[in-house]
């Protein structure tokens, strides 16, 4: 592990330590999250990091995109 | 000199791979059944090529079902993508009408039958989709294979 420093907004850090009590776990360990989030896990396909940005709960939703877009028949 | 037009006379000599807009969204949406597969795909993926029909299909998706901000992280992906993105005109617009005309009893997409006409005359064997009308013609889905 390294040890680095960081600065903050109050209202940055108040959330931060709220969202981190909500998930019982530490403020490093929220922060260290959400770095693995947004940096890419593999940098010679950063495209990866997408996969699975979105979860709509619907296991056709790729087969739908149709009714989405261009909407039903009438 | 004209442009070379990229659809046509093209003999295929790599191992491309059409992506349709489902795969997209499959590989985004990780509640999709075949989200493992695109995946998996995506994460060593051949020569993908694309059109920019898909990417609008794919943006709207997102716009109707979350916000502009999420059609922005879509097209960042698609940014981030080894894409290529074919240039279309009038000429593959008029022979995606073709296609059209000749699938008029189903309920093709523009965006659908131009990739039809790109895989056609690309010679692309095998087609990234989870929507059966892009298997319309020879080109096998890979969700078959």
């Amino acid at each position: 592990m390294i040890r680095t420093q960081i600065s903050l907004s109050e209202a940055e850090y108040e959330m931060a330590k709220a969202e981190a009590a909500r998930l019982g776990i530490s403020l490093a360990e929220l922060l260290r999250r959400s770095l693995r989030h947004i940096l890419p896990p593999d940098n010679q396909n950063p495209w990866m990091r997408y996969a699975g940005m979105v979860e709509t709960g619907e296991q056709d939703a790729s087969q739908k995109i149709d009714e989405i877009v261009y909407g039903h028949k009438k | 000199m004209p442009a070379k037009r990229s659809t046509k006379s093209f003999t295929a000599t790599r191992n491309e791979a059409y992506v349709d807009t489902s795969a997209l969204i499959s590989f985004a949406d990780r509640s999709d059944s075949y989200h493992p597969l695109f995946r998996r795909l995506f994460a060593n993926p051949p020569p993908l090529v694309t059109t920019p029909l898909v990417i609008a299909e794919g943006h709207g998706w997102f716009l109707k079902r979350y916000d502009p901000a999420k059609g922005l992280q879509f097209l960042s992906m698609t940014e981030a993508m080894p894409l290529e993105i074919l240039p279309i005109g009038p000429a593959e617009q008029r022979a995606a009408t073709t296609f059209l005309r000749k699938y008029s009893d189903q309920h093709l997409t523009l965006a659908d039958a131009v990739g039809l006409h790109i895989m056609a005359s690309r010679k692309i064997r095998v087609c990234w989709s989870t929507d059966f009308h892009l298997g319309l013609s020879k080109v096998q889905l890979v969700i078959h294979q």
